[in-house]
């Protein structure tokens, strides 16, 4: 137990960070608080390399998943902090400048910081799970930070509303997930992933996958689905994303659904890709290179549901912090091809798992730039958040005009930008995994997403400015971040290739020890490899 | 499949319970008098008579008193297991100073949360 | 009695030598010096120094003079020796594909150089002229000094470059390069005064009507690699050798039919650069651009690659039995169509362009006649006498602003410095009409003859309508010299009268200064020396003559001596009966006449009678005096130079003004060019906008309707599920667990 501490410095280099921001951030020295997002910075860029440094670990059924995705989550926290700097307690610090006192009760930089780092220690602990207590604990830190965080994000009732919503949603899909885990439970008596994963194997083999342990996987599997805004667990969604301040949205749309997504692939690890595609109690084991016929059918229909509700219903939306939320609903289903395709064969491009990985990382980073085009302009005094604040924006607010018109180009997978190469393996891992109808409904849902995104990049571009051009935020790191997160869709295309491998080697699955599941799992690569070399 | 009718027995309870709980609740509507009046529409207070409103806003530092109260409370919890074990380890071995700075990180977590709660006002009252 | 046989068969049967030998590296620099000029051209329009100067001229001029200077020395290497020799030059590769190791299954072009007596013959004059022209240009586009001069060198650069490419390209593919090159500068240069709709519209009509031809040629040259399996040269003529050789046994049954397309294909691409019936339409617009262009690529080289194309291919022609009866009857149609239309213009540059469509009609006449030897003496005496004949309407339209309009110049020879182009134009007309001892009249007479001589499908009707359409020539000819050049002094300015000029009463034309009157004085000369070629070499129908048989042009020879007749596909059993007669030694007889030749239907054509070989010399002498004397009758002025049979007395009318009514509505009907660009209008246009429209309705209401449907799809999607969104808390519970009921009862159902 204790040699677990080894693969956690990242979270504690987190969570003492975490206990110096809560401290520095109600000192009564404006000069000591505003040191909260530096803090926060380093510790996020020091967990990091620290997780990156400590390499795979062994009792995760991702070892090497675990360095990945704590390494994407603490650059792409960093990049999230940038836009996130400046949006809470601006009033607090004006009134103190203007000498009239610190109001400690109203200042909420503390909680915000805090919470922000508590999230990212929860996505980072959801890396490094290898059990259903710690999974559930992991997730959940990372979710109710953010309901706080909604709620303080901006002082209008529209936000509390939309933390409100946030929570009890959350609580719900959370409520769904932790039954599934109590059945997973039941049906395989043990709360270790490797254990849960040799029990059903060997379940498996004695003729069928316990009915009881089946159910808790697939409620597992929905309730999880929350925290990735999939269908049906989508609808707080819009509202959330747009009741909160932009910058918030922005973390929304990354945090939770980077620790959903490995939640999802923690849990479809216990059964593997490994079975027949007509098997439904998984009788022929090892026949096939498939998830389960009851894991595979939820998987496809919600990614298919998730996908097309995601994307007509941004076609409807003004509002462009909604269009990006509904976008963000559109691309969770586009990932779960990648989850359902599975971590077939060695190359990249026929790696589902790796596939989506590389997209969390690049939708990560091109998402941050949208959000923060918004969260930079300002109309009064609110943000900027109709789609006519986008007209001309290339004119009259060049670097954020841009920033936008790439970021949306990248979204959509527009060709030589990051989101392009991001999509293409989803595609070809699907089509190595036989998906095809699944590739076809991508494809159509991909053409259907470049109406509003090709509008989210015509505005700036092509149209005239209206009115006065928006006004700019006076938070420059939030510009900062938005040309980071254009230069990296444009810039990152040049090493992808180095990206494409760690997350094609963070793909494999583990090996437990003298269990079953290992013997499976290197058998089936070996397998695939011959199969292969047949061809 | 797991065998049902060894759970048989546990249905029956539930329904009757449920039952149970129907019944009285219809009943009671079904033959129950009902007299309004003032006073019997009064809020109650354990006995006393309310004075003004119930719809009045409080102080946010109660909430916050019973956030810290709750700290404290949950340390207390913690620290009564933690404090019956200890003793019962082998000082000499790893695992006992591994305990001890387990119970010293969750204590420190705790003096954070006083630190938090001191710092943002919550034990002045003005 | 046939004097060119002997030799002309020796000369035949010498060309075809095996692999033609490595040519001197330097002979490339005559392709690029002229690509140099064009890039030099673009600096000059770079630096606005080099800009305001005439610098690209000069720069144009001298490199194309070392240009042409090279040629000169290539011709003294190619004709050293008895035979005119063939060599190769290679610069680089430039495709090389290869799909298997067995012939054919590799595709090579490389931009390299097949250089043979044709060759050099086209390049001299092509290299030479452009040197001339540009001298002349330096002057005449002095107005325009700037970006437009440097636009106009760079172009006039390019096309030779692309001529060149043409010319001396040793594979289909570089020719292909070079005829889009030649299209494409055309193009620019028609186009040159961008800013008048008539030239841009004119610009567009050229390049549309060469991309009908193009089509026929590019698809000609992919049937040719598809059954020979190379595009070069130096390969392919030793491939189409059996063929040839099978024509000459008369056992024309062995060529295949694919063979006899090839010919015919390449003919619609010639049909359309060389300005020949159904394609000829574009050339008299492209008088829009400035004259020397008119001059340089719409008289002299660029419309002669057509007939360029045939020679260079002529055995493929040869073997075909369809492809050299076409070529001459439209060539003679076109010649005598547009001779027509020729008379009735009153522009004297129309008319000169509606001769030149004229005048290729005869060279293609000339080829179909199996004469490729005239055709290509025509195309070099026509270059020269017609580059004159252009370079002086230009100086006219230079020095009057403008003014083309035959009735309202006149005496324009007497005027103040306007002398040598009067006497080059006259040298030009007398070229033209074929005046006797004239560069155009030898070379003409060589086509008119051998349409008597052929024996081929209607060729003597062919050879009456032709010299009916010399008369005409000679008339239309001097029509304008008679009304232009000589009689009252008048002249009117056109419409570009510049701003200065516009408030004097008077208009001052501005004669001529030395660079134009240099270059017409050289053209005019070198017209006249053109004339005297054809006694060099005598024996081999001049020294044009010997160029052609030492190429891959020559005439196809079958028999000996006196009696050797030139070979085609089309009269095989002619061919045919002459080689059974020429291996079985039978003594044939005189084939001259057909008396003589008895029962034999081995027979040359005969002229009233006549051998047109010798008496051709006089009948093409009185068709063309009795077009110049009817000429001075209607439009000569009273005295000499009306050869006291002229009356005009001002510029406006002549007595061809008495003959319209009589005539009736062939003259208006002329005078509109006999409808043609109404008839494709009506033929072609229209029909096409109709269709076009109805294309357009179906693709707004089906097809973008569709269109619209998939994109509407989403949306209306988007709206039934919008009302899920609702904003309420409980809603979205309610709807998020029977999202979940949905998903458990499926995957219950379909898989437990």
């Amino acid at each position: 137990m204790i040699e677990r501490i080894a693969w956690l410095w990242p979270e504690i280099i987190l969570f003492l960070a975490t206990c110096v921001v809560m401290v520095l951030g109600v000192s009564p020295r404006l000069a000591l608080r505003r040191q909260c997002a530096f803090v926060s910075g380093l510790a996020l860029f020091l967990a990091a390399m620290v997780a990156i440094a400590t390499g795979p670990m062994a009792t995760s059924p991702w070892p090497q998943m675990v360095p990945f995705m704590k390494g994407t989550a603490g650059f792409v926290g960093l990049l999230t902090l940038l836009v996130l700097a400046g949006t809470v307690d601006r009033e607090v610090d004006r009134d103190q400048e203007l000498g009239r006192g610190f109001a400690a009760l109203r200042a909420n930089r503390a909680e915000f910081y805090a919470f922000f780092l508590f999230s990212m220690t929860g996505l980072m602990l959801c890396a490094s799970a290898d059990d259903l207590i710690w999974l559930f604990l992991a997730l959940e830190l990372t979710s109710l930070p953010t309901y706080v965080m909604v709620t303080i994000s901006t002082r209008r009732s529209r936000s509390q509303e939309a933390g409100v919503k946030y929570f009890f949603l959350g609580a719900l899909g959370a409520a769904i997930f932790l039954y599934g885990f109590s059945l997973l439970y039941m049906g395989t008596g043990s709360t270790d992933l490797g254990a849960i994963s040799t029990q059903i194997l060997a379940q498996a083999e004695g003729g069928a996958i316990n009915d009881i342990a089946m159910a808790g996987l697939v409620l597992s599997l929905i309730g999880v689905s929350f925290k990735i805004a999939a269908v049906p667990m989508h609808f707080y969604t819009a509202d959330v994303y747009q009741g909160a301040a932009a910058s918030v949205s922005a973390m929304l749309a990354f945090v939770p659904k980077a620790a959903g997504f490995i939640a999802i692939l923690l849990l479809v690890s216990t059964v593997g890709w490994q079975w027949g595609v007509a098997d439904t109690a998984g009788v022929s084991l090892g026949a096939g290179h498939s998830l389960p016929e009851p894991v595979r059918l939820l998987l496809w229909v919600m990614a298919v549901f998730t996908m097309t509700v995601g994307n007509v219903l941004a076609l409807l939306q003004r509002s462009i912090k909604r269009i990006l939320a509904y976008s963000s609903i559109a691309h969770s289903g586009y990932m779960l091809v990648g989850v359902i395709a599975g971590p077939q064969g060695a190359r990249f491009i026929d790696n589902g798992v790796a596939a989506t990985l590389f997209y969390l990382l690049s939708y990560g980073l091109m998402n941050v730039g949208a959000f923060a085009v918004v969260a930079s302009m300002e109309h009064k005094g609110e943000e900027a958040d109709d789609l006519d604040a986008l007209r001309g924006l290339c004119r009259t607010r060049p670097w954020l005009g841009w920033t936008m018109v790439i970021c949306a180009l990248s979204l959509l997978g527009f060709p030589f930008t990051l989101g392009f190469f991001a999509k293409v393996p989803l595609f070809t891992s699907g089509i190595a995994a036989g998906e095809y109808a699944l590739v076809v409904i991508l494809g159509i849902n991909s053409a259907i997403a470049a109406f509003y995104y090709l509008r989210l990049a015509a505005l700036p571009m092509l149209e005239e400015p209206v009115g006065e051009a928006p006004a700019l935020t006076r938070v420059p790191a939030r510009i900062v971040a938005g040309v980071l997160s254009a230069g990296a869709a444009l810039g990152m295309v040049l090493v992808a290739g180095f990206f494409m491998e760690r997350a094609a080697r963070a793909a494999v699955p583990g090996l437990f020890d003298g269990t079953h599941a290992s013997q499976s799992a290197t058998d089936q690569i070996a397998r695939s490899g011959e199969r292969r070399a047949d061809e | 499949m797991t065998d049902l009718a060894s759970y048989a027995p546990l249905a029956i309870i539930l329904l009757m319970a449920i039952t149970f709980a129907v019944a009285n609740v219809v009943l009671t509507l079904l033959i129950g008098p009902r007299r309004r009046g003032k006073i019997k529409g009064m809020t109650y207070e354990s006995g006393m008579n309310p004075i003004g409103t119930a719809r009045k806003r409080f102080n946010v530092r109660f909430y916050l008193i019973a956030m810290v109260f709750l700290v404290f409370d949950v340390e207390i919890i913690f620290l009564y297991p933690w404090a019956a074990t200890f003793p019962n380890l082998d000082p000499s071995s790893p695992d006992a100073l591994v305990w001890l700075f387990r119970i010293l990180f969750f204590l420190l977590t705790t003096v954070v949360a006083y630190l938090y709660g001191f710092r943002k006002g919550v034990f002045r009252f003005d | 009695m046939h004097n060119l046989a002997g030799p002309l068969s020796q000369v035949a049967s010498s060309a075809d030598v095996g692999v033609p030998a490595q040519g001197p590296a330097w002979a490339s620099l005559i392709v690029f010096l002229p690509l140099l000029a064009c890039a030099l051209c673009g600096v000059c329009a770079i630096v606005p120094a080099m800009r305001r100067t005439k610098l690209p001229a000069w720069i144009t001029v001298a490199l194309l003079g070392v240009s042409f200077v090279l040629t000169v020395l290539l011709y003294q290497d190619v004709s050293a020796g008895e035979h005119a020799k063939t060599v190769l030059v290679t610069s680089w590769e430039w495709f090389h594909l290869s799909w298997g190791d067995a012939p054919g299954q590799q595709f090579v072009a490389s931009f390299g150089f097949y250089i043979d007596s044709l060759t050099v013959l086209w390049m001299l004059f092509v290299t030479g002229l452009a040197t001339l022209i540009a001298l002349y240009a330096s002057e005449y586009m002095s107005h325009d000094v700037g970006l437009g001069y440097c636009r106009f060198f760079a172009a006039f650069s390019l096309f030779v470059f692309s001529m060149a490419c043409l010319v001396m390209g040793d594979n289909l593919l570089l020719l292909y390069l070079g005829w889009e090159g030649v299209g494409l500068c055309s193009y620019l240069l028609i186009g040159y005064f961008y800013n008048e709709a008539g030239a841009v519209a004119a610009a567009k009509k050229a390049f549309i009507m060469n991309r009908i031809g193009d089509l026929g040629l590019a698809l000609g040259i992919m049937l040719t690699f598809w059954h020979f399996g190379t595009i070069q040269y130096a390969e392919l003529f030793p491939l189409v050798a059996p063929y040839v050789e099978a024509l000459k046994a008369g056992d024309i049954g062995q060529i295949p039919l694919v063979v006899q397309a090839i010919p015919l294909l390449l003919m619609v691409g010639a049909f359309g650069k060389s300005a020949q019936l159904p394609l000829y339409v574009w050339l008299p617009d492209a008088m829009w651009g400035p004259t020397p262009v008119s001059a340089l690529i719409h008289a002299a080289t660029m419309v002669t690659a057509g007939v360029y194309l045939i020679a260079r291919t002529y055995p493929l022609f040869a073997v075909s039995e369809l492809a050299l009866p076409i070529v001459a009857w439209v060539g003679t149609l076109t010649a005598l169509l547009s001779a027509t239309i020729a008379m009735a213009q009153f522009d004297i540059k129309r008319i000169m362009a509606y001769s030149t469509v004229s005048q290729l009609g005869y060279m293609f006449a000339g080829l179909g006649f199996l004469t490729s030897t005239g055709a290509a003496f025509h195309v070099f005496t026509h270059a020269f006498f017609k580059a004159s004949l252009f370079l002086c309407c230009g100086a006219v339209m230079h020095g009057f602003a403008g003014q083309l309009d035959l009735r309202r110049l006149s005496g324009v020879s007497f005027m103040k410095g306007w002398g040598i182009v009067g006497i080059a134009m006259l040298i030009g007309c007398l070229n033209l009409a074929g005046f006797p001892l004239t560069a155009g009249f030898f070379s003409k007479d060589m086509i008119l003859a051998e349409a008597f001589v052929t024996p081929g499908p209607g060729y003597a009707l062919a050879g009456w309508i032709l010299l009916v359409t010399a008369g005409l020539t000679a008339y239309y000819t001097f029509r304008v010299f008679f009304r232009v050049f000589v009689g009252p002094q008048h002249a009117e300015p056109g419409d570009e009268v510049h701003a200065h000029d516009g408030h004097d009463a008077h208009f001052h034309p501005h004669a001529p200064g030395w660079a134009i009157n240099s270059v017409l004085a050289i053209l005019a000369v070198a017209s006249i020396l053109a004339a005297g070629t054809y006694f060099i070499e005598k024996e081999q129908h001049g020294w044009v003559g010997k160029m052609v048989h030492g190429s891959t042009a020559a005439e196809i020879v079958v028999g000996e001596g006196e009696h050797a007749v030139r070979a085609a596909a089309f009269r095989h059993d002619l061919v045919g009966e002459h080689a059974i007669h020429g291996e079985s030694h039978e003594p044939a007889g005189d084939h001259a006449t057909p008396e003589e030749a008895g029962g034999s239907s081995i027979a040359h054509g005969s002229f009233l009678g006549m051998d047109p070989h010798a008496v051709m010399y006089y009948v093409s002498s009185l068709f063309g005096i009795a077009g110049i004397l009817t000429a001075a009758y209607l439009h000569g002025p009273r005295g000499l130079f009306g050869l006291f049979i002229g009356s005009r007395t001002e510029a406006a009318t002549s007595r061809a003004d008495a003959l319209v009514p009589a005539l009736g509505p062939l003259v208006q009907w002329a005078r509109h060019k006999w409808y043609v660009d109404e008839l494709y209008d009506f033929l072609i246009v229209k029909p096409l906008w109709v269709l076009s429209h109805i294309f357009h309705l179906i693709d707004q209401l089906l097809i973008d309707g569709l269109v619209d449907l998939m994109g509407r799809l989403p949306s209306i999607g988007g709206r039934s599920i919008r009302p899920s969104q609702s904003g309420v808390l409980h809603g979205y519970a309610v709807g998020m667990a029977s999202g979940l009921a949905f998903l458990l009862l499926l995957v219950w159902l379909l898989t437990l």
